[in-house]
C-alpha cells in the first residue's frame, strides 16, 4: 500500500486501467493471439490428422499456386464482397434514414428490421431453403403465375451465389442499420435545421450535412462488412447449411473450403497455410482502407 | 431433452484448457491396461431415446456387467459426426475415442493415418465365415481385417403408388431402363411434384448413391490400381443424372436432409420416384405410416446390368487408444459373437430397431425364421436388389473429390460429361502417382 501510495495520481490511474484491461487482454491474447501464432507455425508443417507433424518447409505455400480450387473459392469470396458490402450498406443506410425519425410504432419497426439477426444462422440457412426449394417453396409459388415456379435459386450455380448474398443481407441489415442509428443520432439537428433556414432541400440537406458528418460510421461499417464477408460467421455457416459449397462449387467460399481442407481431407497444414494467407490479404485490403482515409479521420485535414 | 450442462467456472475452464497439451503428449504413448473404453457414436445414448439408441445401450450394459474392462458410450449427433470436427480434432489432438463409428469412405482416411487396430486375433473362424462375402474384405488390408460391419444397406429406387396412380400409370410402367425413366418421369412430373428425384448436394453421400449407375456400364474410377474413369461407363452414368435435371423431370434442391430423405420427399408427394437406401424403409415406417409405395432396382442402361450400392457402417478400434486389444474384443462380441444371444442382437439391430440386410447369414436365417423379409419392400431388398451390389468403395478423399465435382459439374452446371470425365481421371490420376498408402477399392 505504501508503494501505491507513493506513486503520482497519474501512474495509479494507468495501472487501474492496466488493471481493468486486463481479463480482455489475457482473454484476446490466449483465445485469438495464441491461436493465430500456433497457425503461422503449423503452416509449414504436413499435418495428417492423426498427430503426426512433418516439416516441409514452405511447401503447403507452393501447393496453392497450381491450386485452381483455391483461385475459384478466392472468386467467389471476391465476388461475393463485391456485391454484398455494397448492398448490404445502401440498404441498412436506407433503412436507418427510414426509422431515424420518431413516428408510432417505431420501436417495433426497428425491432423488426434487426429480427432476422438475433436467429440463429443455422435457422436462417433452413428456413430459406424452406421457402425457395423447387416447386414447392414459396417464393416459387408466388411466382408460379409469371412461369419461374420451377426456378431453383439454391440448386442454379448462376442463381446460387446471388441468392447467398441476398439472404447475407436480409440477415446482417439490421445490425448495420443500428450502427447507422447510432452514427445518426450524433448528427447535430443544429446544423441540419440551420441548412433548412438557409433553404436547403432534404436532399441537400443529407448530401452537405448528414453523408459527410457521418464517414466515420460508414467507413466503419464498410471495413467491418468487408472483414465479415471474407470470414465472418455468414461466410461458413449459411453456406454450409444452405448449399454445402454446391451447386457444382457455386458458393464454396474461401472459408469453406479451408474448413473442407482441414476437416474432409485431414491437410491441417495446408489449412494453416490459406488461413494465413487469408488474414493477409484482409490485413492488406484494412491497411488500404484506412490508408486511403488516413485512419479514418475525416474530421482533420 | 439435453442433460443439464455441467458447471462450467473461468478457472477450471482455463485449467482444461492449459492441460490439452500435457494429455495430447501423452495420448499416444499410453497403452495396454486401461479400465474404461470411450465409444463415440450417433445413435446412443441419445435425448429421443428411440430404439436405435436403446440397443448401443443395453449392448453396452451387457457388456459392462461381465467384463472388467467397461465401455463408456459417448453420442455425438449424426450431423456433427458426418460433417463436424469433433471426431478430426480429437484424433489431431492425440484424444481419440478407442471405439467409434467408421464409414467406407472414411476408412482409408483412418487406416492409413495408422489409428486402426487389427481385429483378427478378437475375431473367431466360425464368425469370419459367418459374414457374407466381399464385406471382410472391405475392410481389411493384406488379410487383416480392420472393422465390423454393422450392417448392409443397399440402395434402390423408391416410387410412390399415389403418384403413380394420379397420372394414369400402373405397375407396368415402372421404367427398367435409363429412357424409361426419363419418360416415366416426365408423365409424373407436374406443377408441385417431380418425377423423380437424385442428391444433389455435394458430398460423400453424393458419390455413394452415383457409384451404381457408373457400374452398371462396368465402369469404375480405379481399375488394378490405375486411373479408369474417363470411360464410356462414366460419361453415360453422368449424362444420365444430368438429363433428368435437363428434362426438368428432377429438382435441383431436395426437402428435408437431402436426396436420401425419403419421408420429406416421395412422402410429402414432392418426388414420385427418389433413389434411396434400405434404411428408408424403417424411417417410413415410422414417420409416414400412410405412404403407399414400392421399391425397384435402379434401372439400367441399354445392355447395362443391375448394380447398386451396399453402404453400412462399421465398428472400429482405435489402436492408439487405452486399451485395443479390449476394444477389439468388444467389437467381436458385438457385432460378431456366434451364439444364440449374439445373433439375437444382431437380428434386433438388423431388422428390429433398423432395417438393414443382416451381414451375417445366420443373423438372415433367424431374420428369416420370424418373417422379417417375407414381403414388401424388405423382401425386395433382400432378395433382387442386395444380390447385385457391390461394397461401398474405400476411396480416400483425393479420389473422392474429383468424382464429386464430375457429378456436380454434369448435374447441375451443364457441362460436357466427356470432358468432366476426362477432367477428374486427370486429377486422381496425378493423386495415384505418388499414393503411398493401402490398396484404394
Amino acid at each position: 500500500m505504501a508503494r501505491l501510495q507513493g506513486m503520482s495520481r497519474k501512474r495509479r490511474e494507468a495501472l487501474a486501467a492496466y488493471a481493468f484491461l486486463a481479463p480482455d487482454t489475457l482473454g484476446l491474447l490466449i483465445f485469438v493471439a495464441l491461436p493465430m501464432a500456433l497457425a503461422f507455425g503449423v503452416a509449414f508443417f504436413k499435418v495428417d490428422g492423426f498427430g503426426n507433424y512433418q516439416y516441409v518447409g514452405l511447401a503447403n505455400y507452393r501447393l496453392m499456386i497450381g491450386d485452381d480450387q483455391l483461385l475459384a473459392a478466392l472468386k467467389v469470396t471476391a465476388i461475393y464482397v463485391v456485391t454484398f458490402v455494397p448492398i448490404a450498406f445502401v440498404v441498412s443506410f436506407a433503412l436507418a434514414m427510414l426509422v431515424r425519425n420518431q413516428f408510432r410504432g417505431i420501436g417495433w419497426v426497428r425491432s423488426a428490421f434487426f429480427l432476422p439477426n438475433v436467429v440463429s444462422l443455422v435457422v436462417v440457412g433452413l428456413i430459406w431453403q424452406f421457402l425457395l426449394v423447387d416447386k414447392r417453396g414459396a417464393l416459387s409459388k408466388l411466382l408460379a403465375p409469371f412461369g419461374l415456379g420451377d426456378v431453383s435459386f439454391l440448386g442454379t450455380p448462376s442463381l446460387a451465389l446471388g441468392t447467398y448474398v441476398l439472404i447475407s443481407v436480409w440477415f446482417l441489415m439490421g445490425y448495420q442499420m443500428l450502427v447507422f442509428l447510432a452514427g445518426l443520432k450524433d448528427v447535430p439537428r443544429e446544423l441540419e435545421d440551420a441548412a433548412a433556414i438557409d433553404g436547403a432541400g432534404s436532399w441537400q440537406r443529407f448530401r452537405y450535412v448528414i453523408w459527410p458528418l457521418l464517414r466515420p460510421t460508414s467507413f466503419f461499417v464498410v471495413v467491418n462488412s468487408t472483414i465479415g464477408a471474407v470470414t465472418g460467421l455468414q461466410a461458413f455457416d449459411l453456406v454450409f447449411v444452405l448449399t454445402k459449397g454446391g451447386p457444382a462449387r457455386a458458393t464454396s467460399t474461401v472459408v469453406l473450403y479451408i474448413y473442407e481442407q482441414a476437416f474432409t481431407f485431414n491437410n491441417l497444414g495446408y489449412a494453416a497455410a490459406l488461413t494465413t494467407v487469408v488474414v493477409a490479404l484482409l490485413v492488406l485490403c484494412t491497411g488500404l482502407m484506412f490508408g486511403l482515409t488516413r485512419g479514418g479521420r475525416f474530421d482533420e485535414d | 431433452m439435453a442433460p443439464p450442462p455441467a458447471q462450467l467456472s473461468r478457472r477450471t475452464l482455463l485449467s482444461a484448457f492449459a492441460a490439452v497439451p500435457l494429455l495430447s503428449a501423452c495420448g499416444n504413448s499410453s497403452g495396454g491396461d486401461g479400465k474404461e473404453l470411450s465409444f463415440w457414436n450417433f445413435y446412443g445414448p441419445s435425448d429421443d431415446q428411440g430404439p436405435q439408441s436403446k440397443w448401443f445401450v443395453a449392448a453396452a450394459e451387457e457388456w459392462n456387467r461381465n467384463n472388467e474392462v467397461k465401455v463408456k458410450l459417448r453420442y455425438i449427433p449424426g450431423k456433427d459426426y458426418l460433417n463436424g470436427t469433433t471426431l478430426q480434432t480429437a484424433f489431431q489432438s492425440g484424444q481419440g475415442p478407442d471405439i467409434f463409428l467408421i464409414s467406407p469412405g472414411d476408412f482409408l482416411r483412418y487406416y492409413n493415418g495408422g489409428v486402426l487396430q487389427d481385429l483378427g486375433p478378437a475375431l473367431s473362424a466360425a464368425a469370419r465365415a459367418d459374414y457374407l462375402p466381399g464385406l471382410l474384405e472391405a475392410r481389411s488390408v493384406d488379410g487383416k481385417v480392420y472393422g465390423l460391419p454393422m450392417e448392409i444397406e443397399p440402395l434402390a429406387m423408391y416410387y410412390s403408388e399415389t403418384a403413380f396412380e394420379k397420372a394414369g400409370l400402373s405397375e407396368a410402367d415402372l421404367p427398367k431402363t435409363w429412357d424409361q425413366t426419363l419418360a416415366v418421369a416426365e408423365k409424373l412430373t407436374g406443377k408441385d411434384r417431380y418425377g423423380v428425384m437424385f442428391e444433389t448436394l455435394p458430398g460423400y453421400y453424393q458419390n455413394f448413391t452415383w457409384y451404381p449407375f457408373l457400374w452398371q456400364g462396368d465402369g469404375a474410377p480405379i481399375k488394378d490400381g490405375k486411373v479408369a474413369f474417363d470411360s464410356p461407363a462414366a460419361v453415360q452414368a453422368l449424362k444420365f443424372w444430368q438429363d433428368t435435371i435437363q428434362h426438368k423431370v428432377a429438382p435441383r434442391k431436395a426437402l428435408g436432409d437431402g436426396g436420401g430423405d425419403v419421408v420429406s420427399n416421395l412422402g410429402s408427394g414432392a418426388a414420385a420416384m427418389q433413389e434411396s437406401g434400405i434404411w428408408a424403409v424403417a424411417d417410413l415406417r415410422a414417420k409416414a405410416r400412410n405412404v403407399k409405395y414400392g421399391v425397384i432396382p435402379h434401372p439400367t442402361p441399354d445392355g447395362g446390368k443391375p448394380a447398386t450400392d451396399l453402404g453400412g457402417w462399421a465398428f472400429v478400434a482405435n489402436s492408439k487408444g487405452k486399451n485395443p486389444e479390449a476394444a477389439a474384443k468388444f467389437i467381436a462380441w458385438a457385432l460378431g459373437s456366434t451364439d444364440a444371444a449374439g445373433i439375437e442382437r444382431q437380428r434386433q439391430w438388423n431388422t428390429v430397431v433398423k432395417t438393414n440386410v443382416p451381414p451375417r447369414k445366420s443373423v438372415q436365417a433367424a431374420a428369416d425364421a420370424k418373417g422379417a423379409f417375407a414381403d414388401g419392400a424388405l423382401q425386395k431388398f433382400v432378395s433382387e436388389i442386395a444380390p447385385t451390389g457391390k461394397p461401398e468403395p474405400r476411396f480416400p478423399p483425393e479420389v473422392y473429390q474429383p468424382i464429386a465435382d464430375a457429378i456436380q459439374a454434369c448435374q447441375l452446371n451443364a457441362a460436357d460429361p466427356a470432358k468432366a470425365a476426362a477432367d477428374a481421371a486427370s486429377r486422381i490420376d496425378t493423386f495415384l502417382q505418388t499414393y503411398q498408402g493401402a490398396p484404394i477399392s
